[in-house]
């Protein structure tokens, strides 16, 4: 998909849900949804696949996430897959997250960490990040195993690794 | 004059001796012998001296051929001579020139077989150097994969929820104090 595409689907999705007026819970929405869709080939295959119908794919995402996300994420994720760009949803909400961080003036702040974090360590970490970037940071949080412990924060680009894996590489390459 | 006396004192009348010639006869042919012996010195002896002296000059010719032939022979044979002696000197250069490009030929051999034969030296001097150094860099590779899956493994058996924690705690604190 082209650039000024993935645009197009990124500035619909967050206009849609400024209008619905939860641009916040839906952009943390699809962010989750988005790195579940990076880590699982399953399911990454199943709502890409051009060979099932788009309503049986839209199903699949409403049985997915229906019960745990809000209608309006739900409705957008599943118009997304059913206009058959499901390959691109990452990139599509990877957009919207930065746009809806910009219209909070805020940087995107990627932090991946081994187990989940606790919303008061969240905001500890948001403050933290804050503090040592000097910018407002909109924190989005990963859980992603292969980090083994520690945490990555990613905000702009900058890396602050922190992250066990890394160490473990450091240990390898020295030796 | 006693023959002259003779013939004038012959009686014509008497039988002729049966060994003389008549007194005419002898004159007549005294008379034509010398007419004989005078047209031969006018007419037969130039055209003899001529034959004579044509035989004289072709033998002088002939000498002279022989001679210039003798003189030819010998200067060819002298150039002979002189050409086997160039032969002789060519020869003794050629073999001289073929020496020389053997004992050059045979230097270059073998300085070039011992060049060769230090290159392979050292080829094999560094294929096993290499060699030993790929050996050595897969058995500390191998080490190395090694220790670090197990260094992994007892990092992944160590990281309890507490050292998660604990990990994500210090993140936070050491973040926080970075400015």
């Amino acid at each position: 998909m082209s650039e000024s595409r993935i645009e197009g689907y990124a500035r619909a999705l967050v206009e849609i849900a400024e209008a619905e007026g939860n641009l916040a819970v839906v952009e943390n929405e699809l962010f989750r949804l988005a790195r579940a869709l990076e880590q699982s080939e399953t399911l990454r295959s199943t709502l890409t696949d051009e060979s099932i119908p788009a309503a049986r794919r839209q199903a699949v995402v409403e049985a997915l996430i229906g019960g745990s996300a809000t209608n309006t994420t739900t409705q957008l994720v599943g118009l997304v897959i059913g206009a058959g760009r499901g390959r691109d949803l990452p990139a599509i909400v990877d957009k919207v997250v930065k746009r809806a961080s910009s219209a909070q003036n805020k940087d995107l702040a990627e932090v991946r960490t081994a187990v989940a974090l606790t919303p008061e360590q969240e905001s500890r970490l948001a403050a933290a990040l804050e503090k040592a970037t000097g910018k407002k940071v909109n924190l989005k949080v990963v859980v992603d195993p292969s980090v083994l412990g520690g945490v990555v924060a990613t905000v702009g680009d900058s890396v602050i690794d922190g992250s066990v894996r890394t160490r473990l590489d450091q240990v390898k390459s020295r030796l | 004059m006693r023959l002259i006396h003779l013939i004038a004192s012959e009686d014509p009348s008497q039988t002729h001796h049966w060994l003389l010639p008549e007194t005419a006869e002898i004159i007549y042919g005294g008379i034509s012998s010398l007419i004989i012996f005078a047209a031969i010195y006018k007419f037969g002896l130039p055209a003899a001296k001529k034959a004579l002296n044509a035989r004289t000059e072709r033998i002088q010719k002939e000498l002279d051929g022989a001679a210039n032939a003798l003189s030819t022979a010998t200067q060819e044979a002298s150039s002979i001579r002189a050409a086997i002696g160039d032969i002789s000197g060519e020869r003794n250069r050629l073999m001289a020139e073929a020496d020389q490009q053997a004992a050059k030929m045979l230097t270059e051999g073998r300085a070039r077989i011992t060049a060769e034969v230090a290159e392979l030296e050292a080829r094999g001097d560094a294929e096993i150097a290499a060699s030993r150094s790929r050996s050595s860099d897969e058995l500390r590779g191998e080490i190395s994969l090694l220790a670090s899956a197990a260094a992994q493994r007892a990092v992944s058996a160590s990281l309890n929820a507490s050292a998660q924690q604990e990990l994500i705690e210090n993140f936070i604190n050491s973040v926080g104090a970075a400015r």
